[in-house]
């Protein structure tokens, strides 16, 4: 379990135990055994996996070639070996990047255009004539709530104006894949939730989101799947509870509060879903289970069937910055 | 907002040609350096230049008639409507754009790879061939515009004011040797400039360098044809090599001359110096550094 968590897909295209895929939808982009590398520096090593609908995290350490995977996607650069598609069609072509959208991490512009100019200006390059170029400007600019001040310099933006005009650049040709690189850093609480809820109403669209983030306490409520990458190897890909699943050396920590914890404690102790059991004080449990999926509803039968007062269930380490602990620590046997 | 409840309609049309790409690119660099105060000095200096020019022209067209020693007079300031005059009046214009790309360059070019802008680009609908046809493109503009556009008017008006038309259907060898000395020019600075200013993006660095080619490349190549008493030294100065073969494309090669005898090597080593600025732009144009 632990080699199959760790290990990229093998070279004879079989996949990773935890990639999933998507039901009968057709995937939108798809890495195949991507390899890229500069000089000596290896970025992505033999990556292999593919995006459907909805939001995907994108979660590593710094240099754990998150940005080398979306520059990829994006079609500014090739990769050495493999292939990455995007709606069937090689991604660093132009019709590819007409279903991409970017929204990089760096904050550069023109810093004397206005907002508004600027993300015509993009639209323009992209190949909008003068009047289609005006009207998805202002839909974009909508889109992102800053109709109303696309007009100022964007010297004169915040961090969250200038996030938000990167969000308008990379919508303004409405594309189907929005990459978005480390959009929540450096901007305050509110603006994040701002941002998460423009994210959540881009897939209530039809949009396919991939977003890169460091915060992964919020990737626990944004991302529906992750992909977690180590040292430019995928670790692990799927939701958070299929990974938390095949964490078989990790066991799930779970603190459960009942007026009757001994007794409660008593009759799990012995399953073998079960690893330990702690109780603490007189109306508290901690538990370390495996296999949850099974767990769970073994747990909810016993509860109704014998009557306990449950208080409070609570996992402790099924968030994704556990969770990215773990695989870390899985990848560093390999 | 729900982008559903303000009534925007998706867009069903014919995407353009990607080359199509380039006016914006043009238009935007265009107007980045108009804008800036600082390059208006240097703009101010070449329009008055050619204001200069311009109004000798006229009086030299209103006075020449009744006061032929004064047209004479005017003469010797070199507005005689010839080859050579042109070709000093583009060479003094293209001073002045040398001196203004030396400084603009960093925010035409070097902005794109020190602050990360080339994601935008290249996040476009565009390859990089797009996009380096239009940077070269935005500064051809600009030399154009200073060097060749303003020639091409006096050349007008020089005809305009003679006696008759004749003017043009005799001097047909000077509109070439203008719009072929204005596109060497502004095909070798925009390469020279694209190329630089990939590698040292930063103003200071970049405008140090390109001293070093426009200025300090000739001190030194005349010094070393002084030490070794061998002309092929000058042509380390690029300026001087484009200026020769200016002088080609208006037809006005003295080949006794000695410096008109190098126009056969100057016309391997533009080219030579082109093609390597492609090479080296060609394979900066990328997206993320190599992790040092």
């Amino acid at each position: 379990m632990i080699q199959s968590i760790a290990k990229s897909p093998t070279s004879s295209g079989v996949d990773s135990p935890l990639v999933t895929r998507h039901s009968s939808l057709a995937p939108l982009v798809e890495f195949r055994e991507v390899s890229k590398w500069y000089g000596p520096v290896i970025g992505v090593n033999e990556v292999s996996f593919e995006l459907g609908a909805g939001i995907t995290g994108l979660l590593g350490a710094n240099g754990a070639g998150k940005t080398t995977l979306i520059k990829l996607l994006a079609g500014q650069l090739r990769p050495s070996l493999g292939e990455v598609s995007v709606c069937g069609v090689r991604a660093w072509s132009a019709a590819a990047k007409s279903h991409v959208g970017y929204c990089p991490d760096v904050d550069a512009f023109y810093e004397e255009m206005s907002g508004r100019a600027f993300v015509r200006t993009m639209a323009r390059l992209h190949g909008f004539d003068r009047r289609a170029a005006q009207e998805r400007t202002e839909a974009a600019l909508a889109e992102v709530g800053m109709l109303d001040r696309a007009d100022r310099r964007l010297r004169g933006y915040s961090k969250g104006m200038r996030q938000r005009i990167k969000l308008a650049q990379a919508l303004v040709h409405d594309p189907d894949i929005i990459v978005v690189d480390e959009p929540l850093n450096g901007i305050d609480p509110v603006g994040r939730r701002e941002l998460m809820e423009l994210f959540r109403s881009l897939t209530s669209r039809g949009k396919t989101l991939l977003v890169s983030s460091h915060i992964l306490d919020e990737m626990d409520t944004l991302a529906d799947r992750v992909l977690f990458m180590g040292r430019g190897r995928l670790l692990a890909s799927g939701t958070l509870k299929e990974i938390r699943d095949m964490l078989d050396n990790y066991p799930l920590h779970v603190r459960i509060n009942s007026d009757r914890a001994r007794d409660l404690a008593s009759r799990i102790v012995h399953w073998e879903l079960v690893r330990g059991v702690e109780v603490r004080g007189t109306d508290e449990l901690w538990l370390q289970v495996h296999r949850p999926s099974e767990f769970f509803p073994r747990f909810t039968n016993l509860v109704v069937d014998e009557g306990f007062e449950i208080e409070r269930l609570q996992t402790t380490d099924a968030s994704a910055g556990a969770i990215f602990d773990y695989v870390m620590k899985e990848a560093a046997h390999f | 907002m729900a982008i559903e409840l303000l009534g925007y309609r998706g867009w069903r049309g014919d995407l353009r040609s990607p080359w199509m790409a380039c006016w914006p690119i043009v238009r935007s660099g265009l107007s980045l350096v108009l804008r800036r105060k600082i390059f208006w000095v240097l703009l101010a200096l070449g329009l008055l230049n050619f204001l200069f020019t311009f109004a000798i022209i006229y009086i030299k067209a209103q006075l020449a008639v009744e006061n032929p020693g004064f047209a004479k007079f005017l003469d010797s300031v070199k507005v005689t409507g010839t080859g050579e005059a042109y070709l000093d009046f583009m060479f003094a214009q293209g001073t002045v754009t040398m001196l203004l790309l030396a400084f603009a360059g960093s925010q035409l070019i070097g902005s794109d790879y020190h602050q990360g802008g080339l994601s935008f680009y290249l996040s476009r609908r565009m390859e990089r061939r797009h996009y380096v046809s239009a940077k070269l493109l935005a500064i051809e503009a600009i030399v154009l515009l200073i060097t060749t556009v303003p020639a091409l008017v006096l050349y007008v008006e020089y005809g305009l004011l003679s006696n008759s038309l004749d003017y043009f259907r005799e001097n047909p060898r000077i509109l070439f040797g203008i719009l072929g000395y204005g596109l060497i020019m502004a095909v070798v600075l925009s390469l020279l400039l694209a190329a630089i200013a990939s590698w040292v993006p930063r103003a200071v660095p970049l405008v140090m360098t390109w001293s070093c080619i426009f200025i300090l490349l000739p001190i030194v190549g005349e010094h070393m044809r002084n030490i070794r008493d061998n002309r092929i030294w000058r042509l380390l100065s690029l300026w001087r090599d484009l200026r020769t073969l200016g002088k080609w494309c208006f037809g006005s090669l003295n080949l006794e001359r000695d410096e008109d005898r190098l126009a056969y090597w100057a016309a391997w080593i533009v080219p030579a110096v082109c093609l390597i600025c492609l090479i080296v732009l060609v394979r900066k144009v990328r997206a993320v550094e190599v992790v040092r």
